[in-house]
Parts: structure tokens; sequence; C-alpha cells
């Protein structure tokens, strides 16, 4: 089964989207801030990466760019959750951010389980 | 003739006064007689204001030149004739001299009494005129003086610093506060030329920015500004150009305003806001997150009633996040952070898209949602993510308060220079009274019909908002029970730029 890394600072909501990703019986690991999803996204070589945005240690928008330009990293699959601060601007937030920051997707928290499955299914060429 | 003018005729022959009083009593002149020069003379001391004195050089008792001489000591303006009973030039000169204004010879005809006394009232008439101008003119100056010595007063007592430079740029006016503000000597500005005055920079580039503006069409120029003497200071400057008749710059004002306390309180707004998205936003969204996998029976299988309450729990969750991103949305707004990416917009292809992303909800509550385009449609300068928050938020309003069955309507077309957008609905309604304060924060139409509607109060404030911010305007129409018809209406992107 596809290896899924999960990184966000609310270990709540990681294990939300742990539950909603393990009940599809995808591998599942996680990562509590953006230095050691960094890390782990290294080392265990996961398929996907579920990013948070904001992060106190390393915001995700770094963690996607040092990903991308790595050739080694560049290929896995990067999800965005952005936590947007406004309605209002979230057009324009995540044009301006999510597009920008090469990630491949990006979905607002909180997710509905099935539009999250949905969205890695198609990440991962299952669609 | 002068109207009202009064003549006094002093002869010691009754057949002269006689004729004179005949001759001349025509239309509005008043004649008086005196058959000596003391009757005379006590006409004029009495304080009968005359304006002429037809005046017999030879008459016994005083003499004609020594009443003439005490005329004018009582008033210098009344303009005297002398009637010469001997044609002798030598008395017509001397009385001359002593300040007649004519003389007539006797024998005269009546046209030639006429011609002279017409003169001399004339000559009345406009000392009168000038005697006013001169002292319209003295109240003026006196006006000026008051004035500007009134003006002095208010600008030494501003709160706000004044500054005012002449076409050279040299300081010609400014306050206590203006120097303190800039952290200078009051006396050391005025006079000088601006550069030459060590003030802020950008301040003295603006005002002479503002001097060298031939015309532009927005003649003030507001700048902040931090002074170099004071680091913590901030000061906002509005400069606009002075002109004069002919539209040529004469100097330009310069009105300093501190806004060192403003922006502390804008900042402390700010960090409050940050503080409230991170701080109550995150555990609510977190809070939903547990929620939506519960419900998923991820966590095992819950009883019916369990589902139910959990579904409202994850309901009003949504709700209070709702109200925080409105509330972040507002603040911004307010800040003016907002409308700032604006481009020119066409409603079709803007309306499409959210009439397209409604119609899952529409259609789950079995709503008609209808998307009606007249062509053509001019574009619409505006920030689209704003412009699209608006009409979400309307075919959003009408999704919840139209009762299953019903119909919901985009209708967009061109109107003169304006595009108009209507979004109406065949639902419940609004009242008269909620009508009124539907615009305002918070407010919620409080029905049984809409009680278990979820919603924050804040939509339709935010969306006005916007579109004031964009320079239109939004209205409604609609009847309790008969249906809404939310209506935009915004300023086209002139053809010319297109």
């Amino acid at each position: 089964m596809p290896k899924i890394l999960i990184v966000d600072d609310d270990p709540d909501l990681v294990e939300a989207v742990t539950m909603i990703l393990e009940s599809k019986s995808y591998d599942v690991i996680a990562a509590y801030g953006g230095n050691e999803g960094l890390e782990k996204a290294k080392t265990e070589g996961p398929d996907l990466i579920v990013l948070d945005v904001m992060m106190p240690d390393k915001d995700g928008y770094v963690v996607c760019k040092e990903l991308k330009a790595d050739p080694k990293y560049r290929e896995i699959p990067i999800l965005l959750l952005t936590a947007v601060v406004s309605k209002i601007s979230t057009t324009r937030y995540t044009q301006q951010m999510g597009l920008e920051t090469e990630a491949d997707d990006y979905i607002d928290k909180p997710v509905e389980p099935a539009e999250l499955v949905r969205r890695i299914e198609i990440l991962l060429g299952k669609a | 003739m002068t109207t009202g003018a009064r003549i006094l005729v002093v002869d010691d022959e009754q057949i002269m006064r006689d004729g004179c009083t005949r001759i001349l009593s025509t239309g509005d002149l008043e004649v008086a007689t005196a058959d000596s020069g003391e009757a005379g003379l006590k006409a004029i001391t009495k304080g009968d204001a005359f304006d002429v004195v037809l005046l017999d050089l030879m008459m016994p008792g005083i003499s004609g030149m020594e009443v003439l001489e005490a005329i004018h000591k009582v008033d210098v303006n009344i303009l005297v004739i002398v009637i010469t009973g001997y044609a002798t030039v030598e008395s017509a000169v001397e009385a001359m001299k002593k300040g007649a204004y004519d003389f007539i010879p006797k024998p005269f005809t009546p046209d030639q009494l006429r011609i002279i006394v017409n003169r001399a009232l004339e000559k009345r008439a406009l000392q009168r005129e000038m005697e006013l101008l001169k002292l319209e003119r003295e109240k003026s100056l006196r006006d000026i003086a008051t004035e500007k010595s009134r003006i002095g007063t208010i600008i030494n007592c501003m709160g706000d610093g004044v500054l005012v430079c002449d076409r050279d740029s040299c300081v010609v006016l400014t306050n206590p506060a203006a120097g303190r503000m800039l952290g200078i000597q009051e006396s050391s500005l005025i006079g000088n030329p601006l550069p030459e005055c060590s003030i802020d920079g950008t301040l003295t580039e603006t005002i002479m920015e503002s001097l060298r503006s031939a015309d532009s069409a927005f003649p003030t120029v507001s700048k902040e500004l931090c002074p170099s003497g004071s680091p913590s200071t901030f000061l906002r400057a509005h400069t606009a150009p002075v002109k004069n008749d002919l539209g040529e710059t004469l100097g330009a004002v310069t009105v300093l305003q501190d806004i060192t306390g403003l922006k502390e309180l804008d900042k402390m707004k700010s960090d409050f806001v940050a503080m409230v998205s991170h701080e109550l936003r995150s555990p609510v969204a977190s809070v939903q997150q547990q929620l939506s996998v519960i419900l998923e029976g991820l966590s095992g299988e819950l009883t019916e009633r369990q589902l139910r309450m959990l579904r409202r729990a994850k309901e009003r969750a949504r709700g209070l996040l709702d109200l925080i991103n409105d509330l972040l949305d507002l603040s911004k707004i307010e800040a003016g952070m907002a409308v700032q990416y604006k481009e020119p917009l066409g409603m079709e292809e803007l309306l499409g898209k959210i009439h397209e992303a409604m119609l899952p909800e529409a259609e789950a509550k079995r709503l008609r949602l209808k998307l009606r385009v007249d062509p053509p449609l001019k574009l619409v300068q505006g920030d689209r993510s704003n412009l699209e928050g608006v009409f979400t938020n309307l075919v959003n309003n009408a999704i919840k308060y139209t009762p299953e069955g019903g119909e919901i309507t985009i209708h967009v077309k061109g109107e003169g220079e304006n595009v108009r957008v209507d979004v109406s609905d065949t639902g419940i309604g609004i009242s008269k009274e909620d009508l009124a304060r539907i615009f305002d924060r918070f407010y919620r139409v409080k029905s049984e019909k809409t009680r278990q509607i979820v919603g924050t109060g804040l939509g339709l404030s935010i969306a006005k908002h916007i579109v004031e911010a964009h320079l239109g305007t939004i209205s409604v129409e609609s009847e309790e029970g008969g249906g809404s018809i939310f209506s935009v209406v915004l300023p086209a992107v002139p053809s010319s730029s297109q």
C-alpha cells in the first residue's frame, strides 16, 4: 500500500487525518513539525506528503520548496493543507501561495474525509 | 437733479431769495432762505445739513466773505456759490481763494443758475459717494485685519501642524504644532527656503512636487512620514497647491497630523487579529476535523442519536469557524487591506463559475439555480476573490432562505456605464423592519423560519463594504413571503481603456 507522510504541528489533526487514511488502508507516518517532516520525507521515502502550512518551526512553504529543489525528492507529490486565514482572500492566498510553491495540490482545513481521499487518489494516479 | 438735496439761499434782497427759490424748487430739491449772513450761519450751525449755499457777497451786517469762512469752519464739504453783485472779478477770485466752489454774477438767467447749481449738486453727489467708498474700504481693511488676526489665532491654537510656502518654496506661515512635530523652532522656519530648513526630506520633496505640479486632477497629496528626529513618531502630511484665479500656483499648504496613536492602535488591532486567527481558528478547525472523522464512522459505529447530535455539533463548529473567518475578513476590509488587487473582470465568466460551484448545493435542496446573461457586458475593474465572495454570499443566502422547490436567478446585464447583477429568489422574503437593517453588522432576521439557519450576520455587511470599495452600490428589494432581489451595480471600465 502507498506510504503517506502527514506533517502538522496539531496532534489532533494528525490523528484525524491518520484515521481517514488508515481507513483506506494507506500506510501512514506522522511528523509534528516542519523539520521533522523534512527529515522523514527523506528517510522514510513516502509516496505522498500531506503538508500543513502554518507550523512554528518551519512552515509548509519552506518544506515544500526544499523538497522540490532536490532532484531526489522532487517527484513526491505534495498536498498542502491551507488553514486559510480568511475566506475572502482564499483565492488570492492559494494563488499566491499554494500554486507558487509548486505544491501539487492544496486543500483547506478542515477537510471532508471523502474529499481528502479523492484528492490523494488523483495525486497517486489512482483516480 | 440729485434727490433730496438741500440748498440755502443767503441774500438780503427779498426778490433774489424768492427768485432763486422759485427757479430751484423743482423735483426733490429743498430750498431754504436766510435774509442775512447771521441768519444763514444760524441755519447752518443749527445742524440742518445743506449741500449747497448760494451766498450774496454784499450784505449789511457780516459780509459774505466772513460767512464763507464761517461756513467752512462748520463743514468743509458744503459747496458755496457766491453771488457777486457788481460782477467784479476781484471779489469772485478772492471768494474762490477762500474756498468757494463757484460764482455767479448778477444779473443771471434762471438757466445759468440751474446749470451752476446742478454742477455743484453733482459734485456733492460724487463727494458723498467717495466718502461712502472710503468708509467701506476702511471697513474692509478692518475686516481683513480682524480676519487675519482670527486666522492667526486659529492656526496657532490648532493641534495639527500647518506649513505654508510661497511659490519660491519659502516658508511664509507656520504654527507651534508644526514646529513641535518636525522638531524644529518655528522661527527658524519662517522666511527660509524649504530645502534649507532641516526638515524631513520626504516632506520637502512632497511640497516641492506640489509647487511644480501644473494642473493635476487630484491636487491634495497625502504622505506618511517618520521625522528623522523622533523615530517613534508618525506623521501624515496633506499637501495641496494654492492657485490664483488664473490657475497659477502661488504656493502650497501642508497640514501635518500626528498619527502615532493611530499607528499604535492599528498595530494592536493587527496583532489581535493574528492572535484570534491562530488561537481561535485552529482549535475550531481541529474540532471540526475530529468530528468529521467520527461521523464517517472511522472510530467505530455510532447510534442514530449520536450521529444526529454530532452532525449538529459539526454544523455549530462550522458556524463558529465562519464567524471567525468573517470577523477576520471584516477587520481586514476595515483596515483597507482587502480590495487591493483590481483587474478588469468579465462578470459573465465570474458569475458562471459561481453558478457552477453553487449548483450542487442548490440541487441538494431541490432548488433551480439559473444564470441569465444579457450581453453585451462591459468589463468591471475589480478584485476577483472579493467579488466572488460577494456573489457567493448572495447566492448562498438565497439558497439558505428559499424553501425547497423554489427558484434562484442570477441575472447580469449592462446598465449605462455600469454592470448590474440581480440575485433574485422565491424565498421567505424580508419584512420591512428587517429590510432597513439587513446590511448592519451582526444583524440577523429572527423568526420561526430562520431559527434553524446557521449564519454569522456579517456576510451582507462584508458584501456592502466590498461593493462600496469598488465604488458600486448594493441594494435589496423584498417583501415578506414574496422573495428577495439583491442588486449589485458596479462601475464598468471606461470603454476607451478596454
